[in-house]
């Protein structure tokens, strides 16, 4: 059922109204909402399934709207979002149970469209690596506010007291968490990790592509995305990611080795492949 | 000919004196001939744009021994065709544009040796050109799209691609077949004819249908695989509710037709390719898209795109057939584009290719 019936806008249409837009990538509308207005409060509570704590009633949440796609079929249009929605909110649900650092589930409206998550005050990891912040390209639901060109990526490490290597190694390590619990993220970049302040916890956002699955292949195609991505927006990337896969394979263990091997044919292989007529 | 724009962004300075080429296109079943010309102002003169299709009967597809064939015996009478039309004798040309690839190995072959055989006789350079470039270039040129993110979807190519330094970059693409492909194959499966084009006859048909049946969505972030689809849809015409064309059936009955089935993967995979230029439009911040190759004069895929585009402040450039469908035109454009930059096909290296993908062309006549 599409939310944007004739009748009066549902809970979530009007959670979504009282919300600042943030940023607009292809898919999604990602905005920022306080959930302190108690009449809000008691719409977000009617429209959550479990996980809405009121204790942090003060901080804010993410909402990704996945809006109407006018130029798609009505009828695939509103079974494309659910599926999403709920796809994404069940990767993301298989990561929280494993341990891996991604933000909480606030609330799914999978008909509606919207998924609310906790909002994660940090940093991109782009603009945290060297030659990340020069390039200003759009990128899907980069939930910082404040990527600003900032040239200055270590002294924006030390405001979180990290090392570079430190960060390196808690991307690899949250990777293979993630891998561990055998989801496939899809699409990693550094612009779908977060650097929560505090410098404690590395965060893996955006899961929209996100899929569950145990093959080598996938995994080693994942990482493959990673090094390529790595590639194109950071310079001199190499040992960047070299030590994000040297955490990696350390947490990995005794999988790595079949892991490593996949990925070398990848890399071979290229994702492309030449065509026909 | 109208007289048409040249792209502000490019390379080249206005010729000294008009350049003037033949392009020859043959990589499927259309073989194309065309006359072009680059003004000294800048602006670029279609002279003429001749093509012949190989039209094989309904459930039929073109073999590539039989296509080459027709191209051997259509060759001369085009291309004189073309000459005539534009004006010109043969003495006037620059250069001599063929298509390289990528395309059928036997239809590409005939076409390059005419090519050659006409560079001999008229000692004229050649000049090599990448299909799917030719497509673009020509795009460009028709529409006045400055820098726009292309989809080129065609019968053998399905393509999201955007240029930047010196390199038309794919951004996304079909994983297994292209898009011409799965609908031309689709048409032959329904028995729909091959005139003009199956994918012409499945759009009319689409405009029949009413129902949507569910088929799997496959986009894989800026990727998209159609093969499944084609697999589905396919398996719906033994479905026990599937009534041929021609069955009779009361309204009220739970039916599928093969109109249903036109119109749910035109739908279907059309959402897919939107969806997937979107991604690469919003990755690189561009709001311009243009649609090239045979699958790119469907108007519900121009519709649709246009609504996409409207949506994110954009817009949609588009051509007719005579541009969309492959044809010669294009090739001379591309290769006098190159040609104006020092670029030419030495003889003993005129060679023709079934895999040249698009980012293998050095784009030299751009910023």
């Amino acid at each position: 059922m599409p939310s944007s019936s004739l009748s009066s806008p549902s809970p979530t249409q009007r959670l979504l109204g009282s919300a600042q837009l943030i940023y607009q990538g292809a898919e999604a509308k990602v905005y920022k909402v306080y959930l302190r207005d108690p009449e809000l409060q008691q719409i977000a509570k009617h429209a959550d399934h479990d996980t809405c704590s009121m204790a942090e009633d003060a901080a804010p949440v993410l909402l990704k709207y996945r809006f109407n796609k006018r130029y798609r079929h009505p009828s695939l249009d509103a079974s494309l979002t659910r599926q999403r929605v709920a796809g994404e909110a069940r990767a993301l649900m298989r990561c929280l149970r494993s341990g891996v650092n991604v933000p909480g589930i606030r609330m799914v409206d999978a008909a509606g469209g919207v998924l609310g998550l906790e909002w994660v005050d940090g940093k991109s990891v782009r603009v945290l690596l060297p030659g990340g912040s020069e390039v200003m390209v759009a990128q899907d639901s980069d939930a910082t506010d404040d990527v600003g060109p900032d040239r200055c990526e270590d002294a924006a490490l030390a405001e979180f007291g990290v090392e570079r290597d430190d960060l390196l190694s808690m991307i690899g390590v949250e990777i293979a968490k993630m891998h561990i619990a055998d989801i496939i993220h899809g699409d990693l970049t550094t612009s779908n990790m977060m650097l929560r302040r505090g410098g404690k916890d590395l965060v893996l956002i955006d899961f929209g592509l996100a899929y569950h699955s145990s093959l080598v292949e996938d995994k080693a195609v994942d990482l493959y995305v990673l090094e390529r991505a790595f590639a194109s927006t950071h310079p001199d990337a190499e040992p960047l990611f070299n030590s994000v896969l040297a955490s990696y394979a350390k947490r990995l263990g005794k999988h790595w080795s079949a892991i490593k091997k996949r990925l070398d044919d990848v890399r071979l292989r290229g994702r492309k492949r030449s065509m026909v007529g | 000919m109208a007289l048409l724009r040249d792209s502000r962004n490019s390379r080249l300075t206005s010729p000294k004196k008009p350049f003037l080429a033949l392009g020859l296109e043959g990589s499927a079943n259309k073989l194309g001939a065309g006359v072009m010309k680059h003004n000294e102002d800048g602006s670029t003169t279609v002279l003429a744009n001749v093509r012949h299709t190989y039209i094989t009967p309904p459930g039929e597809g073109f073999l590539p021994r039989d296509t080459a064939q027709h191209h051997r015996e259509w060759a001369i009478k085009v291309i004189k065709d073309a000459v005539s039309q534009a004006g010109i004798s043969m003495h006037d040309l620059d250069c001599i544009c063929y298509t390289k690839g990528p395309g059928m190995g036997a239809p590409l072959q005939s076409v390059a040796l005419v090519a050659r055989t006409l560079a001999i006789m008229f000692n004229k350079p050649l000049v090599a050109v990448n299909h799917c470039v030719g497509h673009i270039e020509m795009g460009r040129e028709i529409t006045g799209a400055q820098n726009p993110v292309v989809l080129y979807v065609s019968g053998g190519n399905t393509q999201v691609i955007a240029y930047s330094r010196q390199c038309y970059r794919i951004f996304g693409e079909t994983l297994d077949i292209a898009v011409g492909n799965c609908l031309d194959r689709f048409a032959r499966v329904i028995n729909l004819s091959n005139a003009p084009s199956p994918g012409y006859n499945i759009e009319q048909e689409a405009k029949n249908g009413k129902r949507l049946v569910p088929l799997p969505y496959t986009t894989k972030g800026m990727d998209v695989s159609l093969s499944g689809i084609l697999t589905s849809v396919e398996a719906y015409t033994a479905d026990e509710r599937f009534r041929p064309t021609g069955t009779p059936y009361s309204p009220e009955d739970d039916v599928i037709t093969p109109a249903d089935l036109c119109y749910s993967l035109q739908e279907t995979v059309f959402a897919m390719l939107v969806e997937i230029t979107e991604r690469a439009m919003a990755h690189i911040g561009s709001t311009e898209v243009l649609i090239v190759g045979g699958v790119g004069c469907n108007e519900r895929l121009q519709e649709m795109m246009g609504i996409m585009a409207q949506e994110r402040g954009g817009r949609v450039f588009a051509t007719d057939e005579r541009f969309c469908i492959d044809n010669g035109i294009m090739i001379a454009h591309a290769g006098l584009l190159s040609y104006r930059t020092g670029y030419n096909t030495p003889l003993e290296k005129s060679t023709c290719t079934q895999r040249f993908r698009t980012d293998e062309v050095r784009v030299t006549w751009r910023l």
